[in-house]
């Protein structure tokens, strides 16, 4: 900033002002009135300018001038050494604008799955209000072809940067894990069984893509789905369904069991993990509760007679 | 108990997954329900077999990269201090065993990680091995600017990882990111030095270690806000205008109250600095 000559300044200053949303397009021809600076970028691509003015304007923008300004004529000699430092910093610039560019592309794409699967987690908490039935199910069901083309539109953006999966990952993580828990506990209340990870990749359609599923986020979306049970128990058992503890614990404690073969580390899905047998634990004293009191001898018991008679 | 039986049920079914449709067939004919729940829970078996075989391969690589990376951080610091060791007398030896150490360090430690690595999405570990490669790159470009005065480019750094790793695979190329907060770095070190420099009569360098550290600080300012995770990056560039203040500082210092350090700069043996008076007026 100190090398910055008064009158350009000034010049910087005024520009800046007329800096409001309206005005943007007559900034590139103030910007070509300083076209004689030998290091200053005349061909600004309009992602260019719209990612520089988004954020704080005169900032971002002074240095770059300032910089050029001291190298053309500052108090230190523009050697050979500090035009390659120049320049190496200024392909750094360029890379990074690409990469927030394809960050914000992503984004957009993750903003539609949240907002699609908002809607199927909506559609799909009637199970809590009512037994589920088809129509209901058809219906949270419906999401999983939009989801699909979203995933598809995300791998589109990905294959751009190849190998860069996983520096963009935190971006799309926790929705994956979410539309991840939603499919599972569909697939569960259609056929009391789970989805394994590679069946959720094919409905996803990402199967035979480069943009996979990561396991992590598919076990800690099955997590997710387990917290989601003991609210579903409480409620079908108000609702009269009293075979249902029993068919959830069932499932639950295999599950809980088939987790406890993972070698985990002491991060998120481990934590998700340990939290899952609270939901056991729920389930159990419900399944508990409507056992002690005689109600499940009304439904068909032959499935766990063989406990009966031990207990 | 019925957790137990359960579990007991999952380990004898992990042995032999293939035999267990005949077993179900047989055995459990009489009761349809509870064959089709032990196919279900096969399946899920099988499913969380593989899982756990992901998981024990990703913790077992990320601990011998986290590992090499500690490894590389260790012997990085080393370089580092070696070049510190330097003086205006015996700067080239100094440097070349600096050098020295930082090629054993490649080779010997570099070298682990890029095979490690090389191949697959190096993104996905990049908190294992990111502040090895930090200290790293530290050292690499404060050797390189000691002895030419000139800044490390990255892809100078990646063209020595080339012949580390096999040339079929995709080799581990140093991100941009990790550069530059290596380069963020940089800073503190050249303040010691600086300081070091200052102490030791080498006013020139000093000088010219201040306009370096100004230089890197200036352009790092345009890039930051680009950076992905750009909050320990933020907090790197306070702590690096606090190390180029300091470097100003000193420099002005002896600027400023230059002729009062005469005495001890123009001295070649320290043992003697009022001998050395009748050389400065030379």
């Amino acid at each position: 900033m100190t090398y910055m000559k008064p009158a350009f300044r000034n010049a910087i200053c005024t520009s800046s002002h007329f800096l409001n949303p309206k005005s943007i397009i007559i900034v590139p021809s103030k910007l070509s009135s300083l076209q004689s600076l030998p290091t200053l970028r005349t061909s600004l691509s309009p992602s260019f300018l719209r990612y520089r003015f988004r954020f704080e304007t005169f900032r971002l923008l002074s240095p770059a001038y300032c910089s050029s300004f001291a190298m053309a004529g500052g108090d230190h000699p523009a050697s050979a050494s500090s035009v390659s430092l120049e320049k190496q910093f200024e392909d750094f610039r360029l890379q990074l604008e690409e990469s927030g560019g394809f960050r914000e592309r992503i984004r957009a794409v993750v903003f539609e799955i949240e907002s699609t699967t908002r809607l199927m987690h909506a559609s799909l908490l009637l199970v809590h209000q009512s037994r589920p039935t088809p129509e209901l199910l058809e219906k949270a069901k419906s999401q999983i072809a939009v989801l699909k083309g979203l995933y598809n539109r995300l791998a589109e953006v990905l294959s751009q940067c190849p190998g860069q999966y996983y520096r963009y990952h935190g971006d799309w993580r926790s929705e994956t894990q979410s539309v991840v828990s939603l499919l599972t506990f569909t697939h569960w209340l259609e056929t009391g069984s789970l989805l394994v990870h590679s069946d959720v990749e094919e409905k996803l359609g990402l199967n035979n893509s480069e943009f996979g599923l990561d396991i992590e986020d598919y076990l800690v979306g099955v997590c997710f789905m387990s917290n989601e049970l003991p609210r579903y128990v409480v409620n079908q058992v108000t609702a009269g369904e009293y075979d249902c503890p029993r068919k959830v614990l069932k499932f639950l404690t295999d599950l809980h069991a088939a987790f406890r073969m993972l070698n985990l580390r002491n991060d998120f899905l481990r934590k998700k993990f340990d939290g899952m047998k609270y939901d056991l634990r729920k389930v159990e004293e419900v399944y508990y509760d409507v056992k002690i009191r005689g109600l499940t001898a009304s439904g068909e018991v032959n499935g766990d007679q063989g406990i009966q008679g031990q207990s | 108990m019925f957790y137990t039986s359960s579990l007991h049920r999952i380990t004898l079914l992990a042995s032999k997954p293939q035999r267990l449709h005949q077993f179900a067939g047989t055995k459990l004919q009489s009761s349809p329900k509870r064959t089709r729940t032990i196919v279900t829970e096969s399946a899920m078996n099988d499913a969380f077999t593989k899982y756990t075989q992901y998981l024990n391969d990703l913790n077992d690589k990320r601990e011998r990269v986290v590992k090499a990376s500690r490894d590389i951080t260790m012997n990085s610091k080393k370089v580092i201090f070696q070049v510190h060791r330097m003086s205006k007398y015996n700067k080239e030896e100094v440097l070349k065993k600096a050098e020295k150490d930082l090629a054993a360090v490649t080779n010997q430690y570099m070298s682990r990680l890029v095979k490690e690595l090389q191949g697959t999405d190096f993104w996905k570990l990049r908190r294992a091995y990111s502040p090895g490669v930090q200290e790293y790159i530290e050292a690499a470009t404060f050797c390189k600017f000691c002895k030419t005065g000139t800044l490390l480019n990255l892809d100078e750094i990646n063209a020595t990882l080339l012949p580390l790793g096999d040339p079929s695979l995709e080799p581990l190329q140093i991100n941009v990111l990790d550069y530059l907060l290596g380069l963020a770095d940089l800073t503190g070190e050249l303040m010691r030095l600086a300081i070091g420099r200052i102490s030791d009569g080498e006013l020139e360098f000093a000088k010219k270690i201040c306009s370096f550290a100004r230089d890197i600080y200036r352009e790092l300012t345009l890039v930051v806000p680009h950076m992905d995770d750009s909050s320990d990056m933020k907090t790197k560039m306070d702590t690096m205008l606090q190390s180029v203040k300091k470097i100003e500082n000193a420099c002005f210092s002896v600027h400023v109250r230059g002729s009062e350090y005469m005495p001890l700069t123009g001295s070649n043996d320290p043992s003697s600095f009022l001998v050395g008076v009748p050389d400065i007026e030379l």
